[in-house]
């Protein structure tokens, strides 16, 4: 491991990248021990992986914490990503989503965070959504795709995703039965899929 | 919950928007239904997208620790006999990541630091265990959880006629795991049991195989113990120790 150190940086900031590689090839060879693959698997995705875990999170040391342990984790269980089950990226961000939430979720019971940040949330949730959203084409997309929904599927499929609530509490601050919230968000997942066109996505 | 119910999160269970238990539920209905792990996969696919609207440059330093971080960090082999691209990538893994032990016990053992030799010999059969506990994805993901809390403190103690008890828990998640790596199991057919004391009560958490020289043991409610012991009972265990502890953990 000790020529890491010196390759790694010019090879990482290099001026002429190869041609993006596809993110599930990367996967594969990383279940194969390539730490190589790994390193650049980690380029193509850390910024999705982090800037996820600190949307649901919003504390920057604790994100970055349970960044590592996502990206730790996707080089463990490379093995386990299945192809046809889905992309490499929307599996690395299930566990990445994943694991923001359990964390949000164990800290919630003593703070006030929920309350707080979901009502600012509920007040703002377009602007919340589009705030780090700049000029690249597939986050206009989404960005656009979102703004397609019914704002009750928005809020509850924001709410949820970015702040890590669940049905029920997504349920309570928008002052809407559950039953409702449910359907909302499989309807704005799927309103939110057709936009994207993401079943070609890879 | 009947299945009519189980559907309809199907929304909330792809955003993570469950608790543990109903995810418990939706993954039992999933393995029933073909159509709705297809429905999964789609969805999935669309919100894993909202990601793309949360894109943020990580430190710098992530890079480095994470990239540091894998070099102690073994993979684990797929669940089932792959499909397809296994082949291809089999004689890679094979050279290098021949000894496949466990993240749970390549994790212990690496923050219990000490005792590394000891443990070469048992690797082996803590893996064969640790194999079987990895066909219980639930338990797996928990111990995977609890190993990297950040106040995981990690507790090592001898245990009497050879090897070793590891014990790492977690405040944060009121819980531990117990990893028993002994040298041999006990005589006479009989076999190790696992114990949690609280209160001064020895709480049963679990009873070995005879032959079983080996185990990983989630334990929850791990805040009100105070020891963790072992001790050699009759196959099946007992209800309390009847033997002096073979070894005995402070918390």
């Amino acid at each position: 491991m000790a020529e890491r150190g010196t390759s790694r940086r010019p090879e990482h900031l290099s001026a002429v990248p190869d041609p993006d590689p596809d993110p599930g090839d990367l996967l594969r060879a990383v279940a194969g021990g390539d730490e190589k693959a790994f390193a650049r698997l980690y380029d193509l995705v850390a910024p999705r992986v982090y800037g996820l875990i600190r949307r649901v999170l919003r504390d920057p040391a604790q994100s970055e914490e349970v960044a590592q342990e996502v990206l730790v984790e996707v080089w463990r269980s490379a093995a386990r990503f299945d192809p046809a089950r889905g992309s490499a990226t929307s599996w690395i961000c299930t566990i990445a989503h994943r694991r923001a939430v359990d964390r949000v979720r164990s800290e919630q019971a003593a703070s006030e965070r929920l309350t707080y940040v979901g009502r600012a949330q509920v007040d703002v949730p377009y602007d919340a959504v589009a705030d780090e959203v700049s000029g690249r084409l597939e986050r206009q997309q989404v960005r656009r795709c979102l703004h397609d929904l019914t704002d009750l599927q928005r809020e509850a499929v924001t709410l949820a995703y970015y702040q890590g609530h669940t049905y029920p509490q997504v349920a309570e601050l928008l002052g809407a039965p559950l039953p409702t919230v449910k359907t909302r968000m499989r309807d704005g997942l799927i309103r939110l899929r057709d936009c994207l066109g993401a079943g070609a996505v890879a | 919950m009947n299945t009519a119910d189980v559907h309809t999160l199907l929304g909330p269970y792809v955003l993570d928007a469950v608790d543990d238990i109903e995810r418990a539920a939706f993954d039992r209905h999933l393995r029933e239904c073909d159509a709705c792990r297809a429905d999964v996969s789609e969805l999935r696919e669309a919100s894993a997208r909202l990601a793309d609207g949360a894109w943020s440059v990580p430190p710098p330093a992530l890079r480095d620790n994470v990239l540091a971080a894998i070099g102690s960090v073994r993979q684990i082999a797929p669940i089932s006999p792959a499909p397809a691209p296994a082949p291809a990538t089999a004689p890679a893994r094979s050279s290098r990541r021949l000894r496949l032990v466990s993240a749970a016990a390549a994790v212990v053992v690496a923050a219990a630091g000490a005792a590394t030799a000891a443990y070469t010999l048992q690797d082996h059969r803590v893996r064969v265990e640790q194999a079987r506990a990895e066909a219980a994805q639930a338990a797996e993901s928990r111990v995977r959880a609890l190993l990297a809390s950040p106040d995981l403190v990690v507790k090592e103690e001898p245990v009497t006629g050879g090897g070793r008890v590891t014990v790492a828990t977690s405040k944060l998640h009121d819980a531990g795991v117990i990893m028993l790596a002994a040298d041999a199991a006990p005589s006479d057919g009989r076999v190790f049991q696992l114990w949690t004391i609280r209160s001064a009560v020895p709480i049963p958490e679990g009873t070995l195989a005879p032959g079983q020289t080996a185990a990983v043991q989630i334990v929850e409610g791990m805040g009100q113990a105070s020891d963790v012991g072992v001790s050699v009972e009759p196959p099946g265990g007992s209800k309390t120790p009847t033997t002096p502890l073979a070894a005995d953990v402070k918390l």
